[in-house]
């Protein structure tokens, strides 16, 4: 086991990457690691020819993910749009370092994202002793994915302020990057490419300005289609940290997985999955991605506190902290789901107590 | 297959791809005979094909002339294989024939059927019949092979293997070849008796014309038929098994016409059996030139984005048009199809969002294509009676807008009130009743916006599928909206509107839905809302000569189910809900009061007693229900004022009693008016009012005035500066007079009158 906490995609996965460019042979758009029809298939998993087994990184729908990479096939930018917790970043991750076999090339979107982040800046001790040169410059990853013929991401484009979001127009445009004070400018090698993610809860933050816009091709990840498929991907994912993170519990069981997931889904669609009963739907978003860190922690807590199975108790103390985001309103909610929909439950009976002994 | 005459091709209805490749076949071929599966009763039609005025989408209509509802539509477009090997036929002068087994047969057979086993349900016409059957049968096999290539589905399979690729001729030995394997292997099709029995008959049927074409000596037969049952004519058995089978069929009459027809109703969504997903894209791959057929497609759907008023540039659709191409790419196709187009619309030009494409999906893959026929071609026989009834009751479909006053005492009035309520339940919208001028003139008059528009003769169309005559249909469609109804108040309407169409066939199913849905609902007001119109109609039915009893036998049971439930559904109101339930329980309480049934109203003036007695009820309500038993002279004066003063005692929270009040004085103070024993309660109750109560009260209280009309509260006004006055002279026999005259005297002396 690495020291790291978290790795890249490219080295957790580098054996899959190199059997599936191994496996290889249709044609590939210059400077890709592997073909269109490969970087697919990473993402969705697959069985190889030789046996080999690719793990499914994304559980969803193939549609989305073929428009995503044609997209970038076609060398437009791709803008994936979606809630929070719907793996935007966990599929762009996985995108780049498929396509260029590095994830790294990432600009992380906020408020105070300023024009040098995107483009380029300034050694000033180089500058000051040296005066403008190229050795002096600090490439953004932005101007190294381009001189590279990389992917490079940017997150949360829409917290970006606007005025620094159209710094992007030029470059996705005219693929170039113009350095007036040096009187050059960076043209992207071919395979150059940006992955943008943006959440669409918050539109209203900076939205994108339709010259910006109509760059992108746009690609909505939506929430999980069925509750088998957010158990799959909840499943999944809480395997694989528990294995990143050096969790001591066991991988919980899919019974309490689906516990977690089907609280989820009702507070989220507000209403019961066998469609009888209305509920209130809290102000928290409930995405997968906390449905996964609630199982997490209910697994650290199972392995430090208790005696390494995870039981109802470990996950009630996180369920209340996702779920109760706002302490009056969501209050209510969780009470009254607990008492109109747990208690009904002859099966629940454990993680109601479990509940109610949290208050 | 040299040696046979026959040359078998396997098509599919309304494919694009098919039809292609049909034409250059037969161009090949130069056939001397043309067998079309389709109903040979309607070969007399077949000329009318090129006449003028002929432009698809049409259906080839065949029905009984007699019994209407007994009729089945071929559609064809101008991408149906079978449309274009019919006009071949003609063009070149060939012999050009149906094969299948003739509808005159099938309708027979199918009344045999109905009657081994009779059914419960009333027939419900549907638009293909035969086509539908067939359809289910036959998509089924082609999901099968579409799953093992690995598609969504049988229909985007055979898109993109048949009809979104270049021609080949080739095509129709693979599809037999498809076809027959998966009949061979496919799992029995779950059919009854009389289904598969259909089935033989019309192979046989065909079996049988293709023979008689050999025997009349043609060298180059082509025969097109599903590609279903391209394996059952391609080895001909023994003629006499066959000839045992189709022996001494029943017959009914029929006859065929052309009707005008729309890819609307083409496509799956109208419930057409064979019908396609995308009429519209058939189109489009039908007429495009291969090479730019995606950017043809892109363009118009940037057309249509614009006159939505999206954004969607030229730039728009070169990106979307790359993106659909490196689709097709990646999922291995030659050229991008509905599919990857589709996408690329909603990736580039929709950022990713369904809404907008809904806006233009209706238009740019069902299309709105109506077809026309010729003028001498014979009419739907819903149009026929249409224009039948229009005539005898001189009712002129006009384009220009008129209104029509009606007097329901008389009977030519009255008929064609029933036609424009009927068509109205169909969906026709010819003719508009505007409520104002009834109200004025009271139940016996009737006033119309008559307006034709051309789209109603598709509307006409539309309505053929629930029957062949305006009454017919009608009903049918009423039956089935009942069955569907989800509110107790959309049923309790639609009582209303059968009866004013008069069609006591629909009345029977209408009144048990409500029935069988007012026993299960728990929401009192929303039986209470569906007494009015009830209650109207057990009213006015005579004038429109209808029969009521089903409605009063209704309310009979409805009421006391409001009843019942009434006083706990006006307990624990917030003011808001109270509100809203008396203007319900008012509605209710003023239709039943016209009804004048006893057992009715004994029933509902119980329930009102409890609402006046119970505690728990809201206050407005309470003040309510003691008003209208009071107005009923259902209770006497003394018991109102009694609960008047309960309601209005000292002890009681100011609130509710205001409440009270309000809903006792029911937005009319004429009771406190005329009745000096509940004026004085309510002029205590005022006057007992603390300062800071009656600061409190009284914007209640000017509310619950303010609806009053200004002479009412005049009147109260002038009374009120007057307090003592009723007092005096309710009092007055309890005069001592003896005691009254003896200051008498000293008056007069004071004011200086004499003695």
């Amino acid at each position: 086991m690495t020291q790291t906490l978290r790795q890249h995609a490219e080295q957790q996965f580098a054996e899959e990457l190199e059997a599936l460019q191994k496996a290889d042979t249709r044609e590939r758009p210059e400077n890709w690691a592997m073909s269109p029809w490969a970087v697919a298939n990473y993402l969705l998993g697959c069985k190889l020819d030789n046996g080999f087994e690719i793990s499914p990184k994304y559980i969803g729908s193939r549609r989305i993910i073929e428009t995503a990479v044609a997209t970038l096939a076609t060398d437009r930018a791709l803008l994936l749009f979606g809630v929070p917790g719907t793996a935007k970043s966990w599929v762009s991750e996985h995108l780049a370092a498929a396509i260029s076999g590095d994830s790294t090339m990432l600009i992380q979107g906020t408020a105070g994202t300023s024009e040098e982040q995107l483009r380029y800046g300034w050694n000033y001790a180089q500058l000051l002793s040296k005066g403008p040169s190229r050795d002096a410059l600090v490439p953004s990853p932005l101007m190294r994915a381009m001189e590279l013929g990389k992917t490079a991401r940017v997150e949360e484009l829409t917290r970006i302020p606007a005025d620094v979001q159209d710094t992007l127009i030029t470059i996705l445009s005219e693929k170039s990057l113009p350095v007036p004070e040096l009187g050059i400018e960076a043209q992207a090698v071919r395979g150059f490419n940006v992955i943008a993610t943006a959440n669409n809860r918050d539109k209203g933050i900076n939205e994108l300005s339709s010259a910006l816009k109509r760059r992108f091709n746009t690609v909505i990840l939506p929430v999980p289609a069925n509750e088998a498929e957010e158990v799959a991907i909840v499943t999944k994912r809480v395997g694989e940290l528990g294995r990143a993170l050096q969790l001591p519990g066991e991988p919980p069981a899919l019974a309490e997985v689906r516990r977690v997931v089907q609280i989820f889904r009702e507070l989220r669609n507000g209403q019961t999955e066998d469609g009888k009963t209305r509920l209130k739907s809290p102000s928290s978003t409930l995405s997968t991605a906390e449905a996964i860190s609630v199982l997490n922690s209910g697994m650290a807590m199972a392995g430090h506190f208790g005696d390494g199975v995870l039981r109802a108790s470990d996950v009630a103390a996180s369920l209340v902290g996702a779920i109760i985001k706002d302490p009056v309103q969501d209050a209510v909610v969780w009470r009254e789901y607990q008492e109109t929909v747990m208690k009904e439950r002859s099966d629940w009976k454990d993680l109601y107590r479990a509940c109610r002994d949290q208050e | 297959m040299a040696d046979t005459p026959f040359h078998l091709f396997g098509i599919r209805h309304h494919g694009p791809g098919c039809a292609r490749s049909l034409l250059r076949a037969l161009e090949t071929l130069q056939p001397d005979c043309i067998l079309v599966e389709g109903p040979p009763d309607g070969e007399a039609a077949l000329p009318l094909l090129t006449a003028p005025g002929m432009t698809p989408p049409v259906a080839l209509l065949i029905y009984n002339p007699e019994n209407a509802g007994e009729a089945v539509f071929y559609p064809f477009a101008t991408f149906s294989p079978e449309w274009n090997a019919l006009q071949y036929g003609l063009a070149q002068a060939i012999p050009t024939r149906f094969m299948d087994l003739p509808i005159t047969h099938q309708f027979a057979l199918r009344q045999m059927d109905q009657e081994a086993v009779p059914e419960t349900e009333p027939p419900v016409h549907t638009a293909a019949d035969a086509e539908g059957t067939e359809g289910q049968t036959y998509s089924d096999p082609l999901d099968w092979l579409g799953r093992a290539a690995g598609y969504e589905d049988g229909e985007s399979w055979w898109n993109h293997m048949v009809e979104e690729r270049g021609d080949s001729l080739e095509l129709f030995a693979a599809i037999r070849e498809a076809m027959s394997s998966v009949r061979q292997e496919a799992p029995p099709r779950r059919l009854n008796a009389a289904e598969a029995r259909r089935e033989d008959l019309r192979e046989a049927h065909m079996r049988r014309c293709m023979r008689q074409a050999q025997k009349e000596g043609f060298s180059r037969i082509a025969v097109i038929c599903g590609a279903w049952h391209i394996s059952a004519l391609a080895e001909l058995p023994t003629a006499k098994a066959d000839n045992d089978l189709l022996k001494g069929l029943p017959k009914t009459r029929v006859e065929a016409t052309w009707v005008p027809w729309s890819y609307r109703n083409l496509s799956y969504a109208s419930g057409y059996g064979a019908g396609v997903r995308a009429p519209g894209w058939y189109e489009h791959l039908w007429q495009s030139a291969d090479g730019s057929r995606g950017i043809q497609w892109l363009a118009r759907a940037a057309a249509l984005f614009r006159e939505e008023g999206l954004d969607c540039s030229s730039a728009h659709i070169i990106e979307a048009s790359r993106l659909a191409d490196t689709l097709a790419a990646l999922h291995e196709r030659p050229q991008a199809g509905l599919e990857e187009l589709f996408e690329a619309l909603r990736s580039v030009v929709c950022m990713g969002e369904d809404t907008p494409l809904r806006l233009i999906e209706q238009r740019l893959i069902v299309g709105e294509r109506l077809g026309s026929t010729p003028e001498n071609a014979p009419a739907v026989p819903l149009a026929r009676d249409l224009a039948a009834q229009q005539k005898s009751l001189r009712l002129k479909p006009e384009a220009l807008r008129k209104t029509l006053d009606l007097d329901l005492r008389q009977a030519n009035d009255l008929a064609r009130s029933h036609l424009l309520h009927r068509l109205v339940l169909l969906d026709i919208d010819w003719g508009r009743l505007s409520r104002t001028g009834r109200s004025t003139k009271g139940s016996f008059h009737e006033i119309w916006e008559l307006q034709w528009e051309p789209e109603l003769a598709l509307k006409v169309i539309e309505a053929s599928r629930w029957g062949n005559s305006v009454a017919e249909a009608a009903t049918a469609l009423t039956v089935d909206k009942a069955r569907n109804a989800q509110a107790l108040a959309v049923l309790s309407e639609l009582v209303d509107k059968v009866l004013l169409a008069d069609l006591s066939a629909a009345m029977a199913a209408v009144t048990q839905a409500l029935d069988s849905m007012a026993a299960v609902i728990s929401d009192v007001s929303q039986i209470l809302a569906a007494i009015p119109a009830l209650a109207k109609v057990a009213r006015y039915g005579n004038v429109r000569q209808t029969d009521t009893a089903l409605v009063e036998h209704l309310l009979q049971t409805l009421v006391p189910r409001a009843a019942i439930g009434l006083p706990g559904a006006c307990s624990a109101l917030d003011d808001d809900a109270a509100g809203q339930m008396r203007d319900t329980i008012t509605a209710a309480h003023q239709a039943l009061r016209l009804l004048q049934a006893d057992g009715i109203v004994d029933i509902w003036h119980a329930a009102l007693t409890q609402l006046a007695q119970s505690p728990q009820c809201h206050s407005l309500l309470g003040g309510l229900a003691s008003r209208l038993l009071f107005d009923a002279q259902h209770a006497a004066l003394d018991e109102t004022a009694l609960r008047m003063s309960l309601a209005l005692s000292t002890g009681n929270d100011p609130a509710p009693a205001a409440a009270w009040l309000e809903g006792f004085l029911n937005k009319s103070g004429m009771v406190l008016l005329h009745d000096n024993q509940l004026w004085s309660l309510v002029d205590d109750w005022l006057s007992s009012l603390s300062a800071e109560h009656f600061d409190h009260e009284l914007p209640l209280l000017r509310r619950a005035f303010s609806a009053f009309t200004p002479p009412e509260r005049r009147q109260l006004g002038e009374r009120a500066q007057s307090p003592a006055t009723p007092a005096r002279a309710a009092t007055g026999s309890d005069w001592d007079a003896r005691r009254a005259t003896l200051p008498v005297p000293l008056l007069h002396q004071l004011l200086g009158i004499p003695t």
